[in-house]
């Protein structure tokens, strides 16, 4: 027994305890990097360890839990590393403990937030990772420990990282609240299916809290997990007596709690925060005879978002279709016009509507799928807890996305060609994901169910032989047209049966297709969903926002049983258009029959997105103009409601109400493209300055200066100076507004200001924001300023005027 | 080092007045109702459990710097809030990164949505150092508890911030963050210095 993973296998594993704390006893202060203090205390890091080897220790944690590039330069990490794994192997030189004994790299979080709700990106949290990884290999450590790790994301970035960077072994710890899930929101499960994915050769928890608390989540750990699981509690809660820190849970305690864990199945048994090598001394004499419970390997197809983990053995589960630019020019468009708003609200609307997860397609002409897919998923996963299932035949675009996605995701699709196992194959294997494995191969698809059984029994037998678990497979047996060829759904379903019987794996059908090319296709697509279902179907790819589907869906799940109380049938069928004439729809025609011309302009004056829409469409399509619709309706409607808000009238929320409605009016107008061009006003570039998040502010002011016919480009929050400039020079834009809220984001924003001065002369930069003032715009050569959203854009106009003088 | 305390707020009923204020609407002008406030207000309703960590430090005055055990200040705001105190609580509460996540949502949804989010994200977290506070100041029933002063206040520097982030343990506690430029991330959090004195002494 040589390794890391041998010593995993053989049995129980001991790990070290608590670091930080044994260094405050020793003199180091609180708020100081142990890290740090370790450079000059070596004899006492080294003496540390050592009596972790002493007590029984397996594995002992050298000092490198703070090092990282987000923190210290090139050479202190360098040292750092250096110093903190030196120390370590010469304790366990000095360990006389009859045990094997290995050094592990520890890492820690970076100490900032991921995006989108930080301003580490995930690609420079891998490469910060990356570097101390590199170093720590070099360095000869055995393997790798994540620990401490609240995010998902963020730990996702350090496991592949590591395994992007060495062939060590690697354990996976996360830190949990006593809610049970981690700060980003994670439950175990979802964090077991994506560490499990990108290969971590053990996972647990560490840190937190006591081992009685941890005791219900490392028992779910247990019950999904197919690797060793890890425990390395704190001594439970600090306090601080007499000046000293001392914790709740005393070494009999802890060693009796473990010993119950260990019983129940964990293998890998450690400490953390307040305990001590006693601890880990009495935690080896108590556990020293229980046998380690064998690993037994999960069987359930499992997919995760960031937060939760899906089963698709359980029972059917829906995912939804609608993001997907086939057929759908509406869709396209705003792929083209990157319009993320328009996918985003595709996708919650579907979750709206009960789907389990989301299929995510972006493949459209013109369109660059290797960086539109994980762009895609990463705003997705922003705003929606469901699983995705990437939808993509480029496998370049496949990666990309897989990379960013937080979660264990689907992977739509592999089909039994030898090319696409080839590309496919190594994704599964790198990233973790089920793949949705499609029925076909390099002839085309069989037209027999015994034919398509054939092809997924190969494509299991080749995946099996690549080492991918049968049980990251589902089958689609390819739904075809049913109107080209009688007897296709027959031969679909036949197949669905014989591939759950013969396989055991879970099979998926984008059911939609059948009815390509009848009428009224929903009837017959919903029973070919509930056919289907009844065949044992774990996934429907299909339309949520489809009445007659998602009632199949529904009614299938009550009748079988899987809907207590019927609730969720009932909550389906209650949002079911009345039948009987009602009185809702009747309320939102009000305007049209209220004498006194209460139309378009009331509309946008009142802030009614919908009649907005209705009256500009009904307008437009009557031949009214298109330009005079706007001059002389929704351009004076917001007039009105700017100079009530100037006089403080109306207040914001008005003020944007009626924006969104000029909106939704100006989205009809443009949708007849001849008169679009007729209201285009000159570029305008918009930006949160470096270091600053708060964006609500400069999204009113886009939102306005777009009612106002600019052409705005939004270049988002935390924005660097030069990636302003850039924009502002490709466009030649004669406007750029800025935004900070805090006063140490507002040297950025001078800065920016400096730079579109100096190399884009022709740029009238405005400025708007929480802290600034009229004077203090001045102060930083701005040349306008902005009080509240109105206000940019009177100055925009000024802008504009003077430019055209 | 003083121990730290770590409190659970769990969800309360959304202050639908306060979120109001915060969306810059003093009032619901005719009174035909604010649809996308309620829609945000019946997104968040439940959902937020905000999290605290707080430690008291004594304090010890001196002619023109106050030790506030944590961290020194030569603050004259301060000084004057917590005048006649020899204790202060340092705390620091949040309301997570679920928040963060409704407010992208909100936004993803409409920019007004996200306004109102945001405004319901100051209401629950206002309120979650309302009820923090009323729970320290039972807690300490023979106190006085000065009004909350955070830094950034005054003249009260805000690169504080990293001293209290050390003091709380906020990154582990928390979750919380620190930029280079001192924004607190998830953005929906507070910290905050509470002076106390007792009671008697204000009595006498």
């Amino acid at each position: 027994m040589t390794d890391v993973r041998s010593l995993l296998r053989s049995g129980t594993v001991y790990l070290d305890g608590g670091m930080g704390t044994l260094l405050q006893k020793r003199g180091m202060k609180a708020g100081e990097a142990p890290e740090r203090w370790g450079l000059t205390h070596r004899d006492i890091i080294r003496s540390i360890h050592r009596a972790y080897f002493d007590a029984g220790s397996h594995i002992v944690m050298a000092n490198t839990f703070g090092v990282n590039p987000v923190r210290y330069d090139a050479q202190t990490l360098e040292l750092m590393v250096r110093t903190a794994v030196e120390d370590a192997k010469e304790a366990r030189r000095e360990s006389g403990a009859p045990q094997e004994k290995f050094v592990a790299l520890d890492l820690g979080p970076t100490g900032q937030l991921l995006k989108p709700f930080g301003p580490l990106g995930f690609e420079e949290a891998v490469a910060a990772f990356a570097q101390t990884v590199r170093l720590g290999a070099a360095a000869g450590v055995d393997c790798v420990a994540i620990e401490t790790m609240n995010d998902s994301q963020e730990t996702r970035a350090a496991l592949l990282a590591v395994k992007e960077n060495c062939d060590l072994p690697v354990l996976v710890c996360n830190a949990y609240g006593s809610d049970g899930k981690l700060m980003s929101g994670s439950t175990p499960e979802a964090v077991v299916a994506m560490m499990e994915g990108l290969g971590a050769d053990a996972v647990g928890i560490n840190c937190s809290y006591g081992p009685e608390t941890m005791a219900p989540v490392v028992l779910r750990y247990l019950a999904c997990a197919s690797v060793p699981v890890i425990c390395k509690p704190n001594a439970g809660l600090p306090a601080v007596v007499a000046g000293e820190t001392v914790y709740d849970v005393d070494e009999a305690s802890f060693a009796a709690s473990m010993r119950k864990l260990a019983e129940a199945g964990v293998r890998v048994l450690g400490g953390c925060c307040g305990t001590t090598p006693d601890y880990i001394a009495a935690l080896t004499r108590a556990t020293r005879d229980v046998e380690a419970k064998p690993v037994e390997p999960k069987r359930a197809a499992v997919i995760a978002s960031r937060s939760h983990a899906l089963t698709l053995s359980e029972r059917p589960v829906m995912i939804g279709e609608r993001i997907n630019p086939t057929g759908k020019k509406r869709f396209r468009q705003a792929l083209a016009e990157s319009d993320m708003g328009y996918i985003l609200a595709e996708g919650i609307a579907q979750e709206e509507r009960g789907a389990d997860a989301l299929d995510v397609n972006v493949g459209a002409p013109g369109i660059d799928e290797k960086a539109m897919l994980p762009r895609v998923t990463e705003e997705l996963q922003a705003v929606t807890d469901l699983p995705l299932q990437l939808d993509t035949a480029d496998p370049a675009a496949m990666e990309a996305a897989l990379r960013v996605y937080n979660g264990k995701a689907m992977i739509n699709s592999v089909n039994g060609s030898e090319a696409s196992m080839a590309a496919v194959f190594p994704l599964i294997k790198k990233y973790g994901g089920v793949a949705v494995a499609l029925t076909l191969n390099e002839k085309g698809i069989p037209e027999t169910a015994e034919g398509r059984l054939a092809i997924a029994e190969r494509i299991l037998a080749r995946a099996e032989a690549e080492g991918i678990s049968r049980r990251d497979l589902v089958f689609d047996p390819l739904t075809m047209t049913v109107s080209a060829d009688r007897r296709a759904a027959r031969v679909t379903l036949e197949a669905l049966r014989l591939i759950r019987e013969k396989t055991g794996c879970g099979t998926v059908l984008g059911v939609s297709n059948v009815s390509f090319g009848l009428p009224a296709r929903e009837v017959i697509g919903s029973a070919f969903l509930t056919m289907a279902l009844e065949r044992g179907l774990s996934a429907a790819i299909m339309n949520p926002k489809s009445d007659a589907m998602l009632g199949a869906f529904r009614s299938f799940l009550t009748l079988n049983g899987m809907d207590a109380n019927c609730a969720d049938y009932i909550a389906f069928a209650s949002a079911l258009p009345q039948t009987q004439p009602a009185a809702a729809p009747a309320a939102s025609a009000q305007p049209k029959e209220v004498p006194g011309g209460k139309g378009l302009r009331y509309a946008v004056t009142k802030g009614l997105c919908a009649d907005a829409a209705r009256f500009a469409s009904e307008a437009l399509d009557r031949g009214r103009e298109a330009l005079a619709l706007v001059q002389e309706e929704i351009i004076p409607a917001l007039d009105d409601v700017g100079r009530g808000f100037e006089a403080k009238t109306l207040f914001l929320p008005q003020l944007m109400m009626s924006a969104e409605a000029a909106e939704a009016a100006f989205r009809e107008v443009k949708a007849r493209a001849s008169a679009a061009s007729a209201m285009k006003r000159c570029a305008v570039v918009l930006a949160t300055v470096k270091g600053d998040v708060h964006d609500i502010g400069k999204n009113i002011v886009r939102l306005l200066l777009e009612n106002y016919g600019y052409q705005v480009t939004d270049l988002g929050r935390d924005v660097p100076p030069e990636t302003v400039l850039e924009a502002v020079i490709r466009l030649h834009a004669p406007i750029c507004g800025l935004s900070a809220l805090m006063t140490t984001t507002v040297p950025a924003m001078a800065e920016t200001v400096d730079l579109i001065h100096r190399e884009a002369p022709w740029c009238k930069v405005m400025v708007g924001g929480a802290v600034l003032t009229e004077a203090f715009a001045a102060e930083i050569h701005a040349d306008g300023y902005g009080r509240d959203a109105m206000a940019a854009v009177r100055c925009a106009e000024r802008f504009e005027a003077e430019q055209n003088a | 080092m003083s121990t730290l305390h770590e409190v659970i707020l769990p969800p309360a009923p959304i202050r639908r007045e306060e979120a109001l204020r915060y969306a810059m609407q003093p009032r619901t002008a005719d009174g035909s109702g604010f649809p996308q406030m309620d829609a945000c207000i019946r997104m968040a309703e439940g959902k937020i459990t905000c999290r605290a960590v707080w430690r008291m430090d004594a304090l010890a005055w001196e002619a023109d710097r106050l030790d506030l055990g944590f961290a020194e200040t030569e603050s004259s705001a301060l000084r004057r809030r917590l005048d006649g105190c020899d204790r202060a609580i340092l705390f620091a509460a949040t309301a997570g990164m679920e928040m963060e996540r409704l407010i992208l949502r909100a936004k993803a949804i409409s920019p007004l949505h996200g306004l109102c989010m945001h405004a319901v994200g100051a209401a629950i977290i206002e309120e979650a150092c309302d009820r923090l506070c009323a729970r320290l100041a039972e807690e300490h029933p023979d106190d006085a508890l000065r009004p909350r002063f955070s830094p950034g206040y005054g003249d009260l520097p805000l690169a504080m911030q990293r001293e209290v982030f050390a003091a709380l343990d906020c990154g582990r506690k928390l979750g919380l963050t620190l930029t280079d430029t001192l924004l607190m991330q998830p953005g929906k959090s507070v910290t905050a210095i509470i002076g106390l004195s007792a009671k008697g002494d204000n009595d006498r």
